[in-house]
């Protein structure tokens, strides 16, 4: 039992970075309406930000804050430099801009920072003795402190889209970009604003993540591929969906690591084929997702 | 609008221009074969090989609109196909050693290839866009993990792949074995290719292929008039995922080794294969292959640019020589792709076509005469206007079938 619920804790811990995530791509979206490939990147472009700024000894928060601030201004520039100025209508571009947003962002990482990896100090307590019991279970501070950081950052969004007058306008973007133009929102800026939260945000999934993990070019390869099968599977357009699908991957991940041994972390992605086809097949814009009414 | 130079379809002069084009790439690849060093034909083979891989895919992507990021899978299983009939790992009746000719792998691939894409068409009758293009990309890297996996390893080579195995090319081409095994395989691939192109561009203008068309278009509209979804969508699925295979199978050959670990079997495949398609031109008949060649040549530019800042046209000042720069090659490539997107959106073959609609029209043959058909008198001349309306098809295509393309440009005629 206290097996089940350590690896419980862990999975949630790893499902909050992937919701974290997934959220940042829900964010952009519902803005742009194009998976941003570039993420991942950008926010393992904030994590060496991070690690930089704590070697020159700031304080580990004020540093993550700093390099979300980093993240924000990077992803924001991304949408007004590189997304923008390509005409909308053409999906292809705008893919091959973001991969090539990707690529140049993971070796830019490597020829600034070079491409050895390197340890990242935790914002959590994480030392060895470090770990309080839950049902007789004992659980590292960190697992339950990002899983917290999530919490945190779902109710500061809630009460951005719900009780403000830019999430308001934020809402009415996603909903109808021509219309929110015509009763005065500025879409642009508010465009940018939502690539950069969501940047932001990536920053932060990848500073919570790189301590356990190790910090290198490649952190958030896997991260970013499962954030984003967590996103299709909540729905694209559903930030509720983008945090029970990155939950539902992490406890999936580690329970078939855990007590599925003849499948193990090898076979991880066989069976998220299997999970993503059988919601997908059922609901096809995933679990909260809405579904797009097409005029003929 | 007033154009210069105004051709009817299947003139001489149509016919002239279609001889200087296919006359000019033939001469660049007698050139090549001819004079280049052995790493530049082995970069041309790799470019034709993912053209070949590219053109699969954009009878997928490019015409019926289904973005699939699933195609380093086809890829895939296409080599570890050929590898495990070519070194006999798989018991064959009627071969002693079960050992295959290359060739026929070939067809194996394409053959295992088709079935599979068949199953992968059938969620793409319920999945759109974006959620599609998940679901490939996930089974991308499923199909890497099953070639991974320990249990298969008598198959499939486990973690360590298949390593080693050796042909030469047959006696009828009177090659010199092993010496001349470069030439013999690009010759091979060439011709694949130039099969595979034909064919790609015959079944477009079948009524398959405009059945592609109308689902890319608009999927409602496209049922309502009587397209069948279901056989519309996995049997190009199928031949799609056939013809990656053949090149994968190709790649295989090339290579002469297969493991899970190739960088081209997994997401970096797929993307690959992707933003090949899109810089040649989705929906066009040469579109693969000159994205391939793009994707193969500027990406070697650019590592070399990484390798050596102080040749290159602008660091040269600022870099010393000798010195290398880890990760300048890939920033150099991004930033390329970045740039290309903006400026060249449509494609290099779309682009291209729209800036020669600007001198040259290739307009389509006019109807019979009325007094050969009379009696279709009345209705003709509107029929005729329609088709003959140059302005409809200066517009290169809008790729990946958005509700709210009207492409009308597709690539119609060879030239």
């Amino acid at each position: 039992m206290s097996l089940f619920i350590e690896r419980m804790v862990n999975g949630l811990a790893d499902g909050s970075i992937y919701a974290l995530l997934a959220l940042a791509l829900v964010v952009v979206f519902r803005s742009t309406g194009q998976l941003n490939f570039a993420q991942g990147e950008i926010g393992t472009f904030g994590a060496f930000v991070v690690s930089t700024l704590t070697l020159s000894g700031l304080p580990v928060w004020l540093s993550i804050l700093l390099a979300m601030g980093v993240g924000f201004v990077v992803s924001a520039g991304v949408e007004r430099v590189v997304v923008r100025p390509i005409e909308h209508r053409n999906p292809g571009a705008v893919i091959v801009a973001l991969i090539g947003v990707f690529l140049a962002v993971n070796q830019l990482v490597s020829m600034i920072w070079g491409i050895d990896a390197r340890p990242l100090p935790s914002i959590f307590p994480d030392e060895a003795d470090s770990f309080v019991t839950v049902f007789g279970a004992p659980v590292r501070i960190a697992r339950l402190g990002t899983i917290g950081v999530l919490i945190v950052v779902l109710v500061l969004l809630w009460l951005l889209f719900t009780k403000t007058k830019l999430g308001l306008a934020m809402r009415a973007v996603a909903n109808n970009q021509d219309s929110s133009n015509l009763v005065g929102i500025r879409v642009g800026t508010v465009l940018l604003f939502g690539w950069g939260l969501a940047g932001a945000i990536g920053v932060l999934a990848a500073a919570l993540l790189a301590p356990s993990a190790g910090l290198s070019g490649t952190l958030m390869l896997g991260p970013f591929l499962l954030a984003s099968v967590a996103a299709v599977l909540g729905g694209l357009d559903s930030p509720i969906g983008a945090v029970v699908g990155g939950l539902l991957i992490g406890v999936t991940e580690a329970f078939i690591v855990g007590y599925v041994d003849f499948l193990g972390a090898d076979m991880l992605f066989p069976v998220m084929l299997v999970i993503l086809l059988a919601v997908l097949l059922l609901r096809p814009s995933g679990l909260f997702g809405s579904e797009r009414v097409e005029r003929v | 609008m007033n154009v210069p130079l105004r051709f009817t379809k299947g003139s001489w002069q149509n016919w002239a221009g279609r001889l200087v084009l296919f006359g000019g790439v033939g001469l660049f690849m007698y050139r090549a074969v001819n004079e280049w060093s052995r790493s530049g034909l082995g970069l041309l083979v790799d470019a034709m090989i993912i053209a070949i891989a590219v053109t699969g895919l954009n009878l997928i992507t490019g015409y019926t609109g289904q973005l699939s990021l699933g195609h380093a899978a086809f890829f895939a299983i296409g080599a570890f196909t050929s590898a495990t009939l070519v070194t006999g790992k798989i018991w064959t009746p009627f071969l002693d050693d079960n050992i295959w000719t290359p060739g026929w792998t070939l067809l194996a691939s394409a053959v295992v290839c088709f079935l599979v894409g068949m199953v992968v068409g059938i969620p793409a009758l319920r999945l759109k866009g974006i959620y599609l293009a998940l679901v490939t990309l996930v089974f991308t890297e499923a199909v890497r993990a099953i070639f991974k996996y320990d249990e298969f390893s008598g198959v499939t080579g486990g973690a360590t792949g298949i390593k080693g195995f050796n042909y030469l090319p047959p006696s009828w081409t009177g090659l010199d074995g092993r010496a001349d095994l470069v030439t013999w395989f690009f010759y091979l691939t060439l011709a694949i290719l130039v099969v595979v192109s034909i064919l790609s561009a015959g079944l477009i203008r079948s009524r398959i292929g405009r059945a592609m068309v109308a689902v890319r278009d608009n999927e409602t509209a496209a049922a309502v008039m009587g397209v069948n979804l279901f056989t519309t969508k996995t049997l190009v699925f199928g031949l799609s995922g056939a013809i990656a295979g053949v090149a994968g199978s190709l790649y295989a050959l090339k290579l002469t080794l297969v493991e899970a670990d190739v960088p081209l079997f997994g997401l970096f495949g797929s993307v690959t294969l992707l933003v090949a398609l899109v810089v040649g031109g989705a929906a066009q008949n040469w579109g693969p292959f000159v994205g391939a060649m793009f994707y193969v040549f500027v990406n070697d530019y650019a590592r070399s640019v990484g390798e050596d800042p102080s040749s290159s046209l602008l660091l040269g000042w600022f870099v010393d020589s000798g010195t290398t720069i880890n990760g300048l090659g890939g920033v150099t490539f991004g930033v390329m792709l970045i740039l290309f997107a903006r400026f060249v959106p449509f494609g290099a073959v779309g682009t291209m076509r729209m800036w020669r609609s600007k001198v040259v029209q290739v307009v389509p043959r006019p109807p019979i005469p009325a007094a050969a058909a009379p009696e279709a008198g009345a209705a003709a001349p509107t029929l005729e206007q329609g088709h003959n309306d140059p302005d409809a098809t200066t517009q290169p295509a809008a790729s990946f079938g958005n509700a709210d393309s009207s492409s009308l440009g597709d690539d119609e005629d060879a030239s």
